[in-house]
């Protein structure tokens, strides 16, 4: 309960922060960027375990090496980014963004440009490699259940499965929007959508398909990373959408949680420098830690079963882990990859779609 | 600043000769200066900011024209009147039997109101949803007493924001209803009782005329501090439940249009303005009734 309410509040007071941002400039002076250099890097991202995990073994170890002072926050959105640049206080140094939020930054100019003079490039895969950002992190959007309702046994084995009523009876929780949300390719995947026709995604059948499985009183809507969890253990929803890494870290703090990775969608988030950002030269140069530093890399790996764009300390891991990994070549067939390049042209309107359709029109 | 004496000096320089009221033109202006610059930095300058920003490009027109805005305006508009005809019943219940009891029992009456008034919005909000949820106290014991086999959709819909609403603005209804109704002579009832009139006659002639300005400020009030809701839609309502704040939310975090947001929320404070210009209407109309 209350992360939930955090988050909450934490969301309220991004309503705020443009207004609050304005006075802030209006009040004091601007500070001169790098007064004084490389003595900390604030950081956002999306809090609960995840932040815990993201401490421990990548931030410590770096201040540990650079002496450099990471400060964590759980509020990132491309709102908050959005106006901290336009007001010219920018707080932020460092901020995880999804995939389309970061094509949408690129495109409106908010990004600054990463010096990878700083960020050496050798263990960066190429696919994680861009001007304005690092695609660092790759995770599963994967279906969730509890074992105390729904015994491995007879949990879903797909989409179709999923938002079958018949099959469970009860609620779905789901993502309220859509730039952190695969539930659209979901239902197209659940109406027999095979992987390579998902693209152009078909928004409407996709909505008409959710009406009639599981209906829209068969839904509720979570607004942060952790209500799941929460939703699931308490029985309050009989199945939920959620993140590989975060049902792990559930399960390694004795939930009975369990996910498939079968049918599911392979993501990623980027993280990227906001234009005028005040330490920007320690960004770059977390930057160049989280993807080279081999250690530390497989350790974030393992803690998070998530794939992290850091070659040596992929190199590092034993099968059994590189094998559950978003990436794994194992998987391939069986998950589906998001089109970034889709969502970042057709996001804004889609979430209005979804809203709308939420709403009841 | 020669001309300006401090209030306590004005007063007594001016006590010996002149009326008490006569004090140094410029004073009151003064005394304002603190409450000025104060609303000049935390309330003007934003709202100024917010006017220019909302006449970027053509966002009025964008936001006028989306069908979620219409939406979620009726929206508004139907949760806070349910809300707030909710509260003013509940209100003048309550209001009524504390001022009919002797004072200990006013006093514990009244810390029924003051506690949940006291205590976060949010954790009131997060009490509800633990109730209401399907499997929560509420359908537990409904299915327990065998009133009903399954659960009741009692959480993520307007029922639930309403509850959430009324048990939050409960206390705005129940002080201005138990003012007007402490205001009231005494003698009013001994008068109508000597006279021959029954309880209900005497609750239908005199006291409810005579609370009428209060119920209507307290509806007043009730219904514009409805109109701003946020976290309860968010917390205890279902996705049909957006309030225009939560649209206003959805615009600047999810669609980052800051214009179209700030073309909403001054679209929200003309309206509460208007609502507020009313309600000082109904005051001074209150305090004439009083007064004739």
């Amino acid at each position: 309960m209350s992360r939930r309410s955090v988050l909450r509040a934490a969301g309220a007071s991004a309503l705020a922060a443009p207004l609050a941002g304005s006075l802030l400039t209006a009040c004091s002076t601007k500070s001169t960027p790098s007064a004084k250099p490389n003595t900390t890097v604030t950081v956002t991202s999306y809090g609960g375990s995840y932040n815990d995990q993201l401490t421990k073994t990548l931030l410590k170890p770096f201040e540990k090496k650079s002496g450099v002072r990471p400060s964590l926050l759980a509020n990132t959105s491309l709102a908050g980014l959005k106006a901290q640049v336009q007001s010219g206080d920018v707080q932020w140094d460092l901020v995880e963004l999804t995939a389309p939020e970061y094509l949408q930054a690129v495109d409106e100019g908010l990004l600054e440009k990463l010096d990878y003079g700083v960020i050496s490039d050798k263990g960066l895969p190429a696919y994680a490699k861009a001007d304005y950002g690092i695609k660092y992190l790759s995770f599963l959007f994967v279906m969730a259940w509890d074992q105390k309702h729904i015994p491995d046994v007879q949990a879903p084995k797909n989409w179709e499965q999923f938002l079958d009523q018949g099959r469970y009876k009860g609620k779905r929780s789901v993502y309220s929007q859509l730039s952190d949300s695969s539930i659209l390719e979901a239902a197209r995947l659940a109406a027999g959508v095979p992987f390579d026709k998902i693209y152009p995604l078909d928004v409407d059948a996709a909505l008409t398909y959710l009406a009639q499985h599981p209906g829209r009183d068969g839904l509720i809507y979570h607004t942060a990373n952790q209500e799941p969890i929460q939703q699931l253990t308490s029985g309050e929803v009989a199945l939920s959408t959620s993140f590989n890494n975060r049902i792990s870290a559930a399960r390694k703090d004795g939930a009975r949680l369990n996910f498939t990775a079968n049918n599911s969608v392979v993501a990623g988030d980027y993280f990227v420098v906001p234009k005028g950002a005040r330490n920007k030269e320690a960004a770059f140069r977390l930057l160049d830690f989280m993807s080279n530093d081999a250690a530390a890399g497989a350790d974030f790996i393992q803690t998070t079963n998530l794939t992290l764009a850091n070659t040596p300390a992929l190199a590092k891991l034993p099968s059994s882990v590189a094998d559950s990994l978003p990436t794994s070549p194992k998987l391939a067939g069986s998950i589906l990859v998001r089109d970034d390049a889709w969502w970042a042209k057709n996001l804004k309107a889609t979430e209005q779609r979804f809203k709308l359709w939420q709403a009841g029109s | 600043m020669t001309s300006t004496v401090t209030p306590a000096a004005a007063s007594a320089s001016a006590g010996a000769d002149a009326p008490r009221r006569r004090r140094p033109r410029g004073t009151w202006l003064l005394l304002l200066a603190p409450v000025l610059a104060f609303d000049a930095v935390l309330f003007l300058t934003p709202l100024g900011k917010l006017v220019a920003a909302s006449t970027h490009g053509d966002a009025y027109q964008r936001v006028l024209k989306d069908p979620l805005v219409s939406r979620s305006l009726l929206n508004t508009f139907e949760i806070s009147a349910l809300s707030t005809l909710a509260t003013v019943v509940l209100g003048y219940l309550l209001a009524v039997v504390i001022w009919r009891r002797g004072p200990l029992a006013r006093v514990i009456l009244f810390a029924l109101v003051l506690l949940p008034f006291w205590t976060g919005v949010l954790v009131k909000n997060f009490a509800w949803a633990v109730l209401l949820q399907d499997n929560g106290l509420v359908n537990t014991a409904l299915q327990g007493l065998g009133i009903t086999d399954a659960p009741v959709a009692l959480l993520h819909n307007r029922f639930a924001v309403v509850v959430g609403m009324v048990h939050y603005l409960l206390p705005y209804a129940v002080f201005p209803i138990f003012a007007a109704l402490a205001a009231i002579d005494d003698r009013l009832e001994l008068a109508a009782r000597s006279l021959g009139a029954g309880e209900a006659s005497i609750f239908r002639r005199i006291i409810l005329p005579l609370t009428v300005p209060g119920v209507s400020a307290a509806g007043l009030l009730v219904f514009i501090i409805s109109t701003g809701f946020f976290i309860t839609p968010v917390v205890l309502g279902g996705p049909g439940d957006m309030m225009i704040a939560n649209q206003i939310d959805f615009y600047a975090r999810q669609l980052t249009d800051f214009a179209g947001a700030s073309a909403l929320a001054l679209l929200l404070t003309v309206i509460v303005s208007v609502f507020v210009a009313i309600y000082q209407r109904i005051l001074r109309a209150g305090g004439e009734y009083e007064a004739g």
